[in-house]
């Protein structure tokens, strides 16, 4: 039941959506659906804690832990960019650059995308996992070709390039996954081959040599959705074109949604080949993506840009956690894929409204914010704080457990470098923000208001974001029991 | 005598895959490749036809058809609508030149030989023998796609991945689940159209599709 | 006796059977091979709408050159003038020891693939030599060319019989013609399609014919085959042509025994030896026709663009290869 309403409620908006005319209330109707999912998805979450996992649809639809975990991420982030799509979907049709159709369009793709997000995290066959992540790709290509620019146009064309290209290659690894699964004697036949708990019971029958070439497929190819090196290349471009509130979807959840496919595979795999090798795998698209993030972050003048690499570098931190993969490592990630999504979206969403105000996305030319714009610049100011991992917000926790498991299982080295790139990016970021806060020759003249319908919900993100740093109380349980679906 | 007749067929219809991807590299006529795809496609839903009747499994006759129709009729005729808007269009200067893509695809093709051995010699039956020719089509399209401008080379490089990857899983598995395999066709159908509209307005707007002429994004 | 010289016997016994099949094979090409250039040139004659020279026209002008007397070029050493020797005598070889009117061809062990590749490269380099050795600039422009398609179409070739070896499990020629009659089957697999259209792009780069070269050409920025033979005159003129025809029909009789074997004689019996000839006469002339009609409807490759299009067809005898490989 509670399967079928999380799925349907987003629908239902999208449908609404695209029957009704444009106007402001059809955009607080989505913001009402996206509020819905988040409710049912923390109902999921307490269901699944204490009990068995749902299932719906015979058994084609399942819910534990994890998936209840990443339903209310993707639910969060969702109402936080639904709001402020209301605000960016208003000016952007004042000021004759988007029309009513565009905007009803707008609210179809965003749904869908939401929907199929939701629907990536809840299918129970890996197959229809990865049927579910390649419809986001075509979901949000018109999305991040929406404010139809000659930029936007040539992101949204490597975007699915490369995306489909990279999900190709997941499919790949996913029918040698089948392929193996087919040849273990004893094991399910039919549609339910792929099924996650099936290939869970049969992991240790899989053949090794056919699991190490998929899983080198399924890390290269759910790699390239997640943003990880070397097939990163679509992102910077991508979430620096796309309206804010895509940006923040597609860098605080679709991202994960991507990497938590791979935390579905990677358990498998272990079973059939034993940590190591999924480690390796782990550690070196991890460190490479920190490495490519760390470089290009330096001479950054775009701060979409920046924030975009930001994300590359988190994905990094992610990929090394998993690559511990114990139950601390997981948990933090599973924490750290929820503050930085937070922390992301408010800070895509605020410099989504710098855009909107300043006019440009150079960050030579947006100089003392802080002065200027003081609530808007506060909260950029604190949504950096937060994604540098500095505390009271969750990432800093996040990031200190992951090292401390890295630490335990022997990736003490991987560890130390992640450590040194992190410096360099945290140097890059700061000086980058400073300008763009403090810099330039302050302020003349009064301070400009922020609207409320911008402040009050990234206000509430960033503190959501702290109150988890702070007391893990609400979440504990609930990470750990999503950590142990995926360690065994 | 039948069996083996069947086998003849299946060893025709795969190797035709992989030569229509060989010959992609070899043409710049940007007419001439959408149609090799065609040829390509049609081969590749005569061959899920075969194992379908092969295994009596009417889900992957149905897959068959699907994949016939899409991937021989509808994908190539949108995209033959891509170069009609743009007659005369050919590849001509690849970044990689032809005689050099064409021995780098012979390498490919003993790479993807040499990796898929393990493959083939965990289940030996006559079909899964032939999955190194799948292999080495999804690495031809790759290469495709690195190495041309044009971005209805480029939407052929990926279909070419995408059929070779069709290829490996009909002849290793005789076919993923229905659900999966039509989700992943109508995927890759909608793929397509998103590609073709992108090209269409990246066509009007920039008045080419030269893909090399995009540059704003870049660090 | 001793058994080594009861199987020196036999082996003599072999070689008086086999001989007189191979002077057939050779009598027939240099019959046959100045026949199928005028076939040619006569199709083309047809379907441009002309009526064209007779189809013995290739024959009478060897006649006439061979009267006329020889002249060498100033500052020409010897091998201008052994050239024309080597690459007749090495085509002979080739041919005696092909299966082309008899699968049980002199040397019969020798007849490897790679043999008759090499003899046929022997010729080709011999004829490189001949074209530099006058020094002249178009003679040097000939040879160069000449050898920059042969470094692409040799290996294309020889890859493309090995893709027929794998099959037949054996790299000599008879060997491979034997045992496709065997397994007709052979004939319908992907590796010997793949094989048959890296041939076809390979023959036409070897006998010089659109679109690799035009023979009727002298215009110097496209001519190949004809730059390199400018400087010969008279009967080693006609040497150099009766070669060029006899590599001619040795490849056009080997494709059609390759893939179409049927009609080729297993023993040495006067009536099936003359029946080969016979069939062997019309499988050539089929593809001569082919590929004529291949000439009139394509246009002169840019010399530029020939690498591609043999790089194409050495990819095809890789693939041809490689599939033969798979399905073992």
């Amino acid at each position: 039941m509670l399967c079928y309403a999380v799925l349907a409620v987003p629908l239902a908006a999208a449908a609404f959506a695209g029957m009704v005319p444009w106007r402001r209330s059809v955009g607080w109707v989505t913001v009402l659906a996206n509020g819905a999912v988040l409710g049912i998805g923390t109902v999921l979450a307490i269901e699944t804690n204490h009990h068995r996992p749902v299932e719906a649809l015979n058994g084609a639809l399942r819910a534990d832990a994890l998936s209840a975990f990443m339903v209310v991420v993707i639910g969060t982030i969702a109402l936080l960019a639904a709001i402020q799509a209301v605000r960016y979907l208003d000016v952007e049709i004042a000021r004759g650059r988007s029309s009513a159709r565009h905007a009803s369009l707008y609210c179809v793709l965003v749904q869908l995308f939401v929907t199929c997000m939701l629907a990536a995290v809840l299918s129970a066959s890996l197959g229809a996992l990865w049927v579910a992540i390649e419809a986001t790709t075509i979901a949000t290509t018109f999305l991040v070709g929406h404010r139809r620019t000659d930029g936007a146009l040539e992101a949204s064309w490597k975007y699915v390039l490369i995306c489909s290209v990279g999900i190709a290659l997941a499919f790949l690894g996913t029918v040698f996954v089948y392929f193996a699964a087919l040849h273990v004697p004893g094991h399910a036949t039919g549609a339910s081959v792929l099924d996650w708990t099936s290939l869970m019971a049969a992991s240790h029958h899989l053949d090794p040599s056919v699991m190490r070439l998929a899983m080198a497929l399924l890390v290269l190819g759910y790699g390239t959705k997640v943003g990880l090196a070397p097939m990163h290349s679509w992102l910077p471009d991508a979430h620096s074109q796309a309206p804010a509130p895509v940006s923040a979807l597609m860098s605080g959840v679709l991202l994960t949604v991507a990497f938590y496919a791979l935390l579905r595979f990677k358990v498998i795999a272990d079973g059939a080949l034993g940590p190591d090798y999924v480690r390796t795998l782990l550690v070196i698209v991890g460190l490479a993506s920190l490495l490519v993030a760390a470089s290009l972050l330096l001479t950054q003048r775009d701060y979409k840009r920046m924030l975009a690499y930001h994300s590359i570098e988190h994905m990094g931190l992610i990929a090394l956690g998993a690559a511990a993969g114990t139950t601390l490592a997981i948990a933090a990630v599973l924490l750290h894929i929820l503050g930085h999504g937070l922390a992301k979206a408010v800070l895509f969403l605020a410099s989504g409204e710098i855009l909107l105000v300043e006019g440009t996305s150079e960050i030579e030319k947006v100089p003392a914010l802080l002065s200027r714009r003081p609530v808007l610049g506060g909260i950029f100011g604190f949504g950096l704080v937060a994604l540098l991992g500095l505390p009271p917000f969750s990432l800093f926790v996040s990031e200190l457990n992951m090292i401390r498991a890295e630490l335990d299982v022997g990736l003490g080295w991987a560890a130390g470098i992640s450590l040194a790139l992190m410096a360099v990016i945290f140097a890059a970021v700061m000086g980058h923000g400073r300008h763009l806060l403090l810099g330039g020759a302050g302020a003349s003249g009064k301070p400009a208001a922020t609207p409320g319908i911008v402040a009050i919900p990234l206000v509430g993100g960033l503190i959501a974001c702290a109150v988890f740093g702070l007391s893990a109380w609400p979440l504990q349980s609930l990470l750990y029991a999503a950590a142990h679906v995926v360690v065994k | 005598m039948r069996a083996g007749r069947e086998l003849d067929l299946l060893q025709l219809t795969a190797g035709l895959v992989l030569a229509c991807s060989v010959v992609t590299l070899w043409r710049r006529d940007l007419r001439a490749l959408v149609a090799v795809l065609a040829l390509q496609g049609g081969a590749l839903g005569t061959l899920a036809a075969l194992l379908a009747v092969q295994h009596g499994d009417l889900g992957l006759g149905i897959v068959a058809g699907v994949v016939f129709v899409a991937k021989g009729f509808v994908i190539p005729s949108l995209l033959a609508r891509v170069v009609r808007r743009d007659p005369g269009s050919r590849e001509t200067a690849p970044l990689v030149n032809v005689p050099a893509s064409l021995v780098g695809a012979g390498a490919l093709v003993i790479v993807s030989y040499l990796s898929a051995g393990r493959l083939t010699s965990l289940f030996p039956s006559p079909a899964t023998r032939l999955a190194p020719l799948g292999l080495a089509t999804v690495l031809v399209g790759f290469f495709l796609l690195v190495s041309r401008r044009k971005a209805v080379s480029q939407i052929v490089g990926l279909l070419l991945v995408d059929n070779g990857i069709a290829l490996v899983a009909f002849l290793l598995t005789a076919g993923v689940p229905l659900l999966v395999e039509l989700g992943a066709s109508l995927d890759v159908l909608l793929i397509v159209v998103v590609l073709q509209v992108l090209a269409t307005s990246m066509r009007s707007r920039f008045g080419h599709v030269d893909l090399d002429q995009l540059r704003e994004l870049h660090d | 006796m001793s058994p080594a010289a009861s199987a020196a016997i036999l082996a003599g016994a072999a070689l008086k059977m086999r001989m007189p099949a191979s002077l057939l094979q050779v009598a027939a090409i240099v019959v046959g091979g100045p026949l199928l250039v005028g076939l040619m040139a006569k199709c083309r004659a047809r379907a441009e709408g002309r009526i064209g020279a007779p189809i013995s026209q290739p024959l009478r002008d060897l006649r006439k050159l061979v009267r006329k007397e020889r002249i060498h070029a100033e500052h020409s050493s010897a091998v201008l003038a052994v050239a024309p020797f080597v690459l007749v005598a090495s085509a002979t070889v080739a041919v005696a020891i092909s299966p082309l009117v008899t699968t049980a061809p002199v040397l019969d062990g020798g007849a490897d693939a790679f043999v008759v590749v090499y003899l046929l490269l022997m010729g080709s380099v011999a004829l490189a030599l001949g074209g530099l050795d006058p020094g002249t600039a178009f003679g040097g422009m000939g040879s160069s060319r000449a050898m920059t398609v042969g470094a692409l179409a040799e290996p294309a070739l020889l890859v493309a019989i090995l893709a027929l070896s794998i099959q037949a499990k054996t790299s000599n020629l008879p060997g491979i013609v034997k045992a496709t009659l065997a397994h007709p089957g052979w004939l319908a697999s992907p590796e010997r399609l793949l094989a048959l259209a890296a041939l076809v792009v390979v023959v036409i780069a070897e006998t010089g014919r659109i679109p690799v070269d035009n023979p009727s050409t002298h215009l110097e920025l496209t001519m190949i085959h004809e730059a390199m033979v400018l400087e010969y005159a008279g009967p080693e003129l006609a040497l150099v042509t009766l070669g060029e025809a006899m590599r001619l029909g040795l490849l056009f009789g080997l494709v059609a025994n390759l893939f179409f074997p049927w009609g080729i004689a297993s023993s040495a019996s006067l009536p099936q030896l003359s029946l080969a000839v016979v069939v062997l006469a019309a499988k050539a002339a089929t593809i001569a026709v082919v590929i004529a009609l291949i000439e009139v409807s394509t246009a002169k490759l840019r010399l530029f663009r020939i690498p591609e299009l043999l790089a194409g067809g050495f990819v095809l005898a890789v693939l041809a290869v490689m599939t033969g490989l798979v399905t073992r």
